[in-house]
């Protein structure tokens, strides 16, 4: 480990003031051993960063899958007073809610067993990947309001889903706060004709079986079983987004003086969360956010029906477990010093995971926490997590969002061939689909960390319990 | 000694870091979109297309965002792929033609997605014979 950072627990580390100037708190991230030979420097050193920003409550915090990012580390976590405190797209990314969502369908694999091309092929064909694309389907610009207002409800109630989807997903697909005029005309002419695409980088559409239930408790109340075939989507609010977070970075960074902020980077601008500049981030974030909800909908919606026509099964029989994000600012109420105290909490390439009881999580789950959802890289294991209390102690009620990546693109174009890889995911069972085989080598799994370990220590650490392990099948990639 | 105007993709982990270099600022910016749109499409010809660009801002790292952002957005409304940039550079304001095609899933598909531009270590440096910057993309 990097000279100055102190081992407080098995899996913690702490990163101590003064280990950049101005550091307000300290830091504290979760890594095992193994998982430390990866650890960039500059990543703990953008964790001490985020300590720096006024009004940080308690800890700058980064999960296992800290890795090195742009303002915030990726994976990490940090709760802002909302008196003294600020926002900052730094610690939200420019893909607002890129998120996950996990569906499970009445199939087995034996039910599927000489279909996984045909299957493959028609999701491909109806989901448009990558950059370029489309969709097939085009709102107004009034419909556009209502998608940023409404998120996922927007969609149910034109007929893409059933009222059930709309409670399982995290802040049941909307969150509040919205202001549509906080979005500016080039990102809604963005977002237009984008709703129902993946995107591209590491977004993905995958088949998998339900291969180990390690919790069954849990795994019977989230409704999944040994053996399901399910299907889960990763992808985020596309072009709207990115075009909002660009917009409000620039008139945050414009106002640094004006609150007179201090800060190491300037992908850390932000404003105090009641300023005007930082009520309008706010409010276009939630709009990009709610457009995340309802694209990741319609997606879904569209693979039900690919589904439903090869195998003849029940629209309602694919239930949506949950949808969950990992690139978002809330406003929440957690525990400081014994007493409930709203915070603005940044999650940036982090997941909410609630623990049993806590507010905000469908009654049906209230008795295990709310899933959790942990994308592996193409080809690896991902995972449906639970939340905890000790994650509502510790984390602000936070965990891992994926692996985590270990080589660079350029390293990995130099160390794998696509179409090799093509072949050999095949091979072990796993068909992929993409516009072009050099997709394939950037998103190769020796790039990502291994998510077993990730997983491992969020478990070991109490601030998720593992469910269940989900293997690959099949996957369209952006 | 290296030639005017070039950039390489450095290695960074989780995005794309291209170190771009030129002779002048403007130089600089060309080739920092160039590198961009090299990186989200590959190979593109420059067939009749044009787009104007005029833009100011306080500072040369802010002016390349901008200019960089711009050029995502029209990119992703307008379906065009741009290969050459004339930029022209007069303290803080920018004037740019970029010159491109139509987006031909054929040819330009299976590229990286570029999300943003980062301001994070965004630097324009002047060295001995050029100025240079490195600059992260968010993909």
């Amino acid at each position: 480990m990097f000279e100055g950072i102190n081992k407080i627990g098995d899996l913690e580390w702490e990163v101590p003031v003064g280990y950049v100037p101005d550091m307000r708190v300290p830091g504290r991230f979760f890594l095992s051993e193994a998982l430390a030979e990866t650890l960039e420097e500059g990543a703990v050193r953008q964790l001490a960063n985020v300590a720096t920003l006024p009004g940080i409550v308690k800890h700058s915090l980064a999960m296992p899958d800290i890795h090195w990012g742009y303002g915030f580390p990726i994976g990490g976590v940090a709760a802002f007073d909302m008196a003294e405190g600020i926002i900052s797209p730094g610690g939200v990314g420019f893909d607002i809610n890129c998120g996950v969502r996990l569906i499970t369908t009445p199939l087995t694999e034996a039910d599927i067993a000489g279909k996984m091309r045909e299957l493959i092929e028609a999701l491909f064909s109806v989901v448009p990947t990558g950059v370029g694309t489309k969709s097939s389907m085009q709102v107004s610009n009034k419909e556009l309001a209502e998608v940023m207002v409404s998120g996922a409800r927007w969609a149910v109630e034109r007929g893409l889903g059933i009222p059930d989807d709309i409670i399982r997903c995290e802040d049941e697909g909307a969150m509040p706060g919205a202001e549509t005029g906080a979005v500016s005309a080039k990102a809604r002419q963005r977002g237009m004709p984008q709703i129902g695409t993946l995107g591209g980088g590491n977004h993905f559409l995958e088949i998998q079986v339900a291969e180990e239930i390690i919790d069954p408790e849990a795994a019977r109340v989230f409704g999944i079983t040994e053996g399901q075939i399910c299907f889960m989507i990763h992808c985020g609010s596309r072009g709207l987004g990115h075009q909002v977070a660009t917009d409000h970075l620039r008139v945050l960074e414009k106002s640094l003086g004006k609150y007179r902020i201090r800060i190491p980077d300037r992908q850390l601008a932000c404003a105090p969360i009641n300023s005007p500049e930082g009520r309008a981030y706010f409010g276009g974030m939630a709009c990009a956010a709610n457009y995340a909800w309802a694209n990741r909908q319609v997606i879904m919606h569209e693979a039900r029906k690919v589904f439903a026509k090869i195998f003849g099964i029940d629209y309602d029989d694919m239930r949506l477990i949950y949808d969950v994000a990992h690139n978002i600012a809330k406003f929440e109420h957690h525990d400081v010093g014994g007493a409930s105290k709203e915070v603005c909490v940044h999650r940036k390439g982090a997941t909410r995971a609630f623990g049993p009881g806590a507010p905000g999580i469908p009654s049906e789950y209230a008795t295990v926490g709310q899933p959790v959802l942990i994308p592996g890289s193409m080809g690896t294991s991902s995972y449906l997590l639970r939340g905890t209390t000790m994650a509502m102690q510790k984390t602000w009620g936070s965990t891992c969002h994926g692996a985590g990546r270990v080589l660079s693109r350029s390293k990995a174009k130099k160390e794998f061939r696509g179409r090799e890889l093509r072949e050999q995911l095949a091979k072990e069972g796993i068909l992929v689909r993409a516009h072009r085989d050099s997709v394939l080598a950037e998103e190769a799994p020796g790039v990502y960390k291994p998510s077993h370990e990730v997983v491992r220590v969020v478990h070991e650490t109490g601030i998720s319990g593992i469910v269940a392990r989900l293997e690959p099948l099949g996957v369209i990639k952006g | 000694m290296y030639l005017t105007m070039s950039f390489e993709e450095l290695d960074h982990t989780a995005d794309v870091l291209i170190r771009v270099r030129g002779a002048t600022m403007s130089e600089v910016f060309s080739e920092a979109s160039r590198a961009m749109f090299h990186v989200m499409y590959g190979p593109c010809e420059d067939r009749g297309i044009m787009r104007q660009i005029t833009l100011d801002a306080e500072d040369p790292e802010s002016l390349l965002i901008d200019y960089l952002s711009e050029l995502l957005f029209i990119t992703d409304v307008e379906n065009i792929v741009f290969c050459t940039f004339d930029v022209d550079i007069r303290g803080t304001r920018l004037s740019a033609v970029a010159r491109g095609e139509p987006f031909d899933p054929a040819r330009h598909a299976g590229g990286a997605l570029i999300k943003g531009i980062s301001y994070f270590d965004l630097a324009i440096v002047k060295e001995k014979d050029a100025y240079v910057v490195d600059i992260i993309f968010d993909i």
